[in-house]
């Protein structure tokens, strides 16, 4: 059960420092992210292309049958016109800058046409008379027929700019997306290539829920940064200057109108911003509490049951989801009262422009097609603006989570090596303890002075009550955790001496509670060791008795191992975890024994392999089976974090002490059941 | 609709009482878009004014007038729609999520033995908002592309050059198609992202908790490559997403775009060729930009419908789970019971088990004795509480109360009646008073410190900085074992029950402590049936009956010496127990 109360604190939505070292992920990508910055910059023009073209199209063509033109004799216009009558008409715009009609009979005169009544009539000066001539229907078509081309010529124009807007587009969200899922990659690996290097005991004090947030759920929101945010921003800066740019080319004095409500919706944005985060955070909080609630009453429902208190209990839930309900409304009204708002805002800039423009266009001063061009722009204008308060949202949910990633991977508790370890080849396997201290947490101590030595090849049993510190002794032999005072000596060598790895590769372990990995039998015996072949597999699983239930399993070594395992039993486990440690062929064996009922069959199969595993090896065992006790080589009774007692079976129970009332306590049971042919315990 | 009403059957109070609020929103909606209809109209005009030469000052100010008007009513408009659809539909969150709660609630116990904590949650919050986004935007969004499509398309048809319209609207329907097929891709592949990034959670939950054999094994170096393979994984996945749906935004507006070129070409050409107006060429551009957005909205609201109905079919599922243990409808009339208990012959296994974990238990109980019962985990000890609580109904005459069947006791009755401390001591998060006064209202602060003090708890609450207003943190943190269960025992007492039982409640209590509790519980017991339930004979050693319970059965019975003499397993773990606290008391310096 996630903890619903953790984690839903959102802080700032930027900070410079956490900014800066998120940034560095991106440095070998830094090529990728410049080309889709250069993608956005072309992006962004074929966007803004589509009113700039309606424009022209309005103002060159669809408004052009009144400009005026200049009347050339056939074979004497400088670039093809309109033949119409004898003559050639073309269009003073459509001459090359500079040209001069010049003087002479044969010199150009000036024409245009007049709208007069639904009617068009063509206008001309010949020879210092003017000349009106009315047009057919038939007559304008030729005149328009230059520009019914263009106009197309335009559309097309304009369809390869969307088609090329369209490929660029796709490109580069590939890329962007492709780069962001890298940097989150990479980061997700070091956090886990971090984890690997930690001490135990920074598990110890870390729930492991917790730990797996930070590599998925925390890397995730940052993707959204880079990706959504990081590289977009250059987008919406583009597309605003883009479009501030064209505007001022195209009309300075309507550019500034156009902006005046800027301000405005700069404040408006601003306001919103504030509001909708307190809203969004209080909504989010009561959520949390929602969770909890229904998550705590769910455990708790036998409680309530036997209570009698389903109506309390269900009238506390309704209150908690009516202020769940009041703060999603308060989120609702911030929106649905700042939505509409920025358009009205929008609204607004277009009336203003519509009027100011409308007027300069009445006074002949601007272009129908330029103020058009302006409504579609002031409408394109104010998409980025509203898309920065989703912005803002996911940067604060990037910075807390690289605030909690950054925390994780500052962590000091990685477990070191000295420098210059020492190179032990294959131990003998002498183990000894001088004078070891040893506690979880600071003088807490589970261990007291312990001492003791383990001859290579000598099984040693360690006994005594629940507590004693017994599991803490044979975590200590592979340095999982580090000791306080005294040493420990593995031949001689002080084990902080050794690099750990090379240590524990000569350790096998075999745990209380067995550990299996998803995946199959296999698998879970070599690990992922690929040394370890088939046959190594089944020669160990044989030699510890576990062939048998492995091949009865549908699927045999590759029978899926399901949910850890729950499907076999506890015996079967054990032998499994048998099999891994002997595939591993350690020289130092430690051994936690199983505590939990294992049928008589199966236990007889332990004790078989057990017996057969200790062979040529130094042996740890936590004991708490009377014949693996008696077995032993030694006996090393632990009480309350100290030696009490060390000896044979027999010479402890001789001494009466410790061993004996444990004996008494936790065995005679099993010698009794064992007599009476009930299951052993 | 039989059947959708059916699937809503559970809202249908919500529904009469709220479909004015739905109506009067969708009405609001409706008129914003009418209201926005009018704008690309009014541009068309003023154009065709423009040209014509025939609009003046006086004119243009006019129709930025309309335009402002317009705006300030579509605000107005867009407000009460939000607030009203968006609104009905938190509420109906709130209505479903009551409802299901309360429903939880009428389960039987049994229930929440078969589903996980955490599916109960995701019903919760996922489907709910699933339901809920389905009537918010859902009905937001239909409304909207209905409306918009049938009103653009008839205004542009009946005022627009028709060529041009039929013409110019040929790709929306196909942006509908790619929002829909795409999304339905999208949501398919986006499903196979989940699943990566799930097994690579699971990867890593599993890497973390099997850290020590990683460790022992030395297997880290090989971890972080398997690692890394879930890693690529999600990538790839997720790099297989994007292939579409990087392709979905510029597709779509490259097909609604399209519409445009044919507006700009076909539209222009026919401007100049006098067939039109630019007043109509400017409205139609508007229209159509206005075309676009049902067209893509067709393709999400689909979607979201369809996955509101099937949250909504996974919750019917828990909705239509009938409560196993209700009262009978030939229920008793008792109100008030004595405490005699009695089991006869009874046998109970739970339900969909072969194995009976209760076998043929006899037992009297007489009111106001004390029984203890002795068994190992798994006897059938709490079962056996499970029964006399009816969180299970056992066999007709299996159990009788006051000589009564319990299945014919008012359930409300029957629990009043017990004072019941569970193992886990489960407590609310609440204050320590909240906990204690659990089973009513109305109990008073002293009440509650008396019954604090019977459980010997009140001492140490009394030291906590808020004292009884302490609030227990999540489940109980904030207090020790000990406290808890203490804390539990207070709640029990504070009933004043005929019955009191409490199951195995000492054991995180050191032998003194309980027995100052035991001490204090003295005079309590002796006006009630007490069932004290331990695995540890000093708990028990002085009811007034003994059972042990093995595998379902009660192997022995007699009082603490009678059962000592009989060296049979009470004897013996007697013995244990003696010598389990010689072993303790062993070293202490």
């Amino acid at each position: 059960m996630p903890d619903f109360h953790e984690e839903e604190v959102l802080g700032k939505a930027y900070d410079a420092r956490l900014m800066r070292r998120l940034l560095k992920y991106t440095v070998p990508y830094w090529k990728w992210l410049l080309l889709c910055v250069v993608l956005l910059f072309i992006i962004t023009g074929t966007d803004l292309v589509q009113p700039y073209l309606t424009k022209i199209a309005i103002d060159d063509h669809i408004n052009a049958l009144g400009a005026p033109m200049l009347v050339f004799e056939p074979g004497d216009e400088p670039v093809p016109g309109i033949v119409f009558g004898d003559r050639v008409f073309v269009r003073k715009e459509w001459l090359p800058k500079g040209f001069s009609p010049g003087t002479g009979p044969r010199a150009p005169l000036p024409a245009h046409i007049e709208h007069v009544d639904g009617r068009y009539v063509l206008v001309m000066e010949l020879e210092g008379s003017v000349t009106r001539r009315e047009l057919s229907s038939e007559d304008v078509r030729k005149f328009r027929e230059h520009d019914v081309a263009a106009v197309v010529k335009l559309a097309l124009l304009l369809l390869c700019a969307m088609t090329l807007g369209f490929v660029l587009n796709y490109v580069q969200v590939y890329i962007l997306q492709y780069t962001g899922q890298k940097i989150i990659s990479n980061m997700r690996l070091e956090i886990f290539r971090h984890l690997q290097a930690l001490s135990l005991s920074f598990f110890d004090r870390n729930p492991v829920g917790r730990l797996v947030t930070r590599v998925t759920n925390d890397t995730d929101a940052l993707n959204e940064m880079y990706t959504a945010v990081l590289v977009n921003l250059f987008k919406d800066v583009f597309l605003l200057v883009g479009i501030v740019i064209v505007m001022l080319k195209m009309n300075f004095e309507l550019a500034l109108v156009s902006f005046a409500t800027i301000p405005v919706i700069a404040v408006v944005t601003v306001i919103f911003r504030v509001k909708a985060r307190d809203a969004y955070r209080m909504v989010r909080t009561r959520l949390a509490k929602i969770n909890a609630t229904l998550a705590e009453n769910i455990s708790g429902m036998r409680v309530i049951h036997i209570f009698n208190r389903e109506e309390k209990k269900a009238r506390e839930f309704d209150e908690i989801n009516k202020d769940y309900l009041k703060a999603t409304m308060r989120e609702l009204e911030v929106y649905a009262v700042f939505r509409p708002a920025t358009d009205l805002i929008s609204s607004l800039a277009l009336a203003l422009l519509v009027w100011y423009g409308g007027g300069r266009v009445l006074a002949g001063r601007v272009e129908f097609g330029v103020l058009y061009a302006f409504i579609n722009y002031i409408q394109q204008f104010f998409r980025p603006i509203n898309d920065l308060t989703e912005k803002y949202n996911i940067m604060q949910s990037a910075m807390a989570s690289s605030e909690r990633i950054f925390q994780l991977l500052d962590t000091k508790a990685r477990e070191t090596d000295v420098p210059e370890p020492a190179r032990i080849g294959r131990p003998r396997g002498k183990i000894e303890f001088q004078n070891v201290w040893f506690a979880y947490n600071g003088e807490d101590w589970v261990l007291k002075d312990v001492s003791f030595t383990v001859e290579p090849g000598e099984t040693c049993a360690f006994v005594g009550a629940t507590g004693a510190g017994k599991t803490s002794i044979i975590s200590l032999i592979g340095r999982m955790y580090e000791i306080s005072r005294g040493r420990i000596l593995l031949d001689g060598v002080d084990i902080r001496d050794i690099a750990r790895h090379e240590l524990r590769s000569h350790i096998g372990v075999v745990q209380q509670d067995v550990f299996l990995f998803t995946g199959d039998i296999a698998s879970n015996i070599r690990l992922n060791n690929r040394d370890i072949t088939d046959e190594k597999v089944l020669e160990a699983a044989k030699y510890v008795n576990a062939d048998r239930f492995i091949t009865e399993l549908a699927g045999g070594y590759h029978a899926e191992v399901k949910e850890r395992g729950v499907t076999l039993s506890s015996g079967q486990r054990q032998l499994l975890a048998f099999a891994r440690a002997l595939a591993f062929d350690p020289a130092i064996l430690v051994l936690d024994e199983a505590t939990a009922n294992i049928d008589t069959e199966t236990e007889a199969l332990i004790q078989d392999a057990l017996a057969k595993l200790v062979r040529g090896r130094t042996t740890l065992i936590v004991a708490h089976r009377l014949s693996t006790i008696q077995s032993a080589d030694k006996i090393i009774v632990i009480h309350k974090g100290r030696v009490r007692e060390v000896g044979t079976h027999q010479e402890l129970l001789a001494k009466r002490g410790i061993y004996y009332q444990l004996y008494l306590l936790q065995y005679k049971e099993e010698l009794r059941r064992a007599h009476t042919g009930e299951e052993a315990r | 609709m039989g059947s959708l009403l059916r699937k809503f059957w559970v809202l249908r109070d919500f529904f009469t009482r709220y479909k004015r609020r739905y109506i009067v929103g969708v009405l609001f909606l409706v008129a914003v878009d009418a209201l926005q209809l009018l704008v690309p109209r009014i541009l068309g005009r003023m154009t065709d004014l423009f040209r014509s030469g025939r609009l003046n000052d006086t004119g243009l100010v006019r129709y930025v007038g309309y335009i402002i008007g317009i705006a300030l009513l579509v605000a107005i408009g867009r407000y009460f729609w939000r607030m009203y659809i968006m609104g009905t539909a938190r509420l109906l969150d709130y209505t479903l999520r009551n409802k299901f709660f309360s429903h939880l609630e009428a389960l039987s116990t049994s229930f929440f033995n078969d589903h996980k904590t955490g599916d109960l949650m995701a019903h919760a919050t996922n489907d709910i908002s699933a339901v809920r986004h389905a009537f918010a935007q859902g009905v937001a969004l239909s409304v909207d592309a209905a409306f918009l499509t049938i009103a653009t398309v008839t205004i542009m048809a009946s005022t627009i050059d028709l060529r041009l319209v039929t013409l110019g609207l040929i790709p929306l329907p196909f942006v509908a198609l790619t929002v829909s097929r795409f999304s339905r891709l999208i949501h398919a592949r986006f499903l196979k992202v989940q699943e990566a990034f799930a097994s690579l959670t699971d990867r890593t939950q599993e890497n973390l908790s099997g850290i020590r054999v990683v460790k022992a094994f030395v297997q880290e170096e090989a971890e972080v490559a398997r690692f890394a393979a879930a890693n690529q994984r999600v990538v790839s996945a997720n790099m297989h997403l994007v292939k579409i749906w990087g392709l979905f935004w510029p597709l779509v507006q490259f097909i609604a775009g399209l519409s445009f070129v044919i507006v700009l070409g076909y539209g222009g050409r026919l401007v100049i060729l006098e067939d039109m107006s630019l007043g109509d060429f400017v409205a139609y551009s508007g229209y159509l930009g206005m075309a676009i957005w049902p067209m893509m909205a067709v393709g999400w609201v689909v979607n979201m419908l369809q996955r509101g109905m099937a949250s909504m079919d996974r919750l019917n599922v828990i909705f239509e789970t009938e409560p196993e243990v209700v009262d009978a409808p030939d229920v008793a009339e008792v109100t008030e019971l004595k405490g005699s208990l009695e089991f006869r012959n009874l046998t109970f296994s739970y339900p969909g088990k072969a194995e009976p974990v209760l076998k043929n238990v006899d037992l009297k109980i007489p009111a106001g004795r004390v029984l203890g019962i002795l068994g190992r985990t798994g006897s059938g000890k709490t079962t056996l509480v499970n029964l006399l609580l009816r969180l299970y109904n056992p066999g007709p005459g299996e159990i009788l109360v006051d000589g009564i069947d319990i299945n014919k006791i008012p359930l409300a009755v029957l629990r009043r009646h017990i004072g019941y401390v569970p193992q886990d001591n489960f407590l609310f998060s609440t204050t320590v008073s909240g906990n204690i006064g659990f089973a009513s209202d109305s109990f008073t602060p002293e009440e509650i410190e008396q019954a604090a003090g019977w459980a010997g708890v009140a001492g140490d609450i009394r030291e906590f900085p808020q004292g009884f207003d302490t609030v227990v943190g999540e489940r109980g943190v904030t207090l020790s074992g000990g406290q808890k269960q203490r804390v539990a025992i207070a709640r029990a007492l504070i009933k004043n029950p005929r019955i009191l039982i409490l199951d195995d409640c000492f054991s995180a209590v050191d032998t003194e402590t309980e027995e100052k509790i035991l001490g204090s519980l003295r005079h309590i017991m002796r006006e009630r049936t007490t069932i004290l339930i331990s695995h540890r004979i000093s708990t028990i050693r002085e009811a007034d009956d003994i059972v042990v319970l093995d595998e379902g059965r009660i192997v022995e019975r007699g009082d603490h010496d009678s059962l000592v003499a009989a060296s049979g397993i009470y004897a013996d773990i007697y013995e244990r127990q003696l010598l389990e606290q010689e072993l303790a008391a062993n070293g202490e310096t």
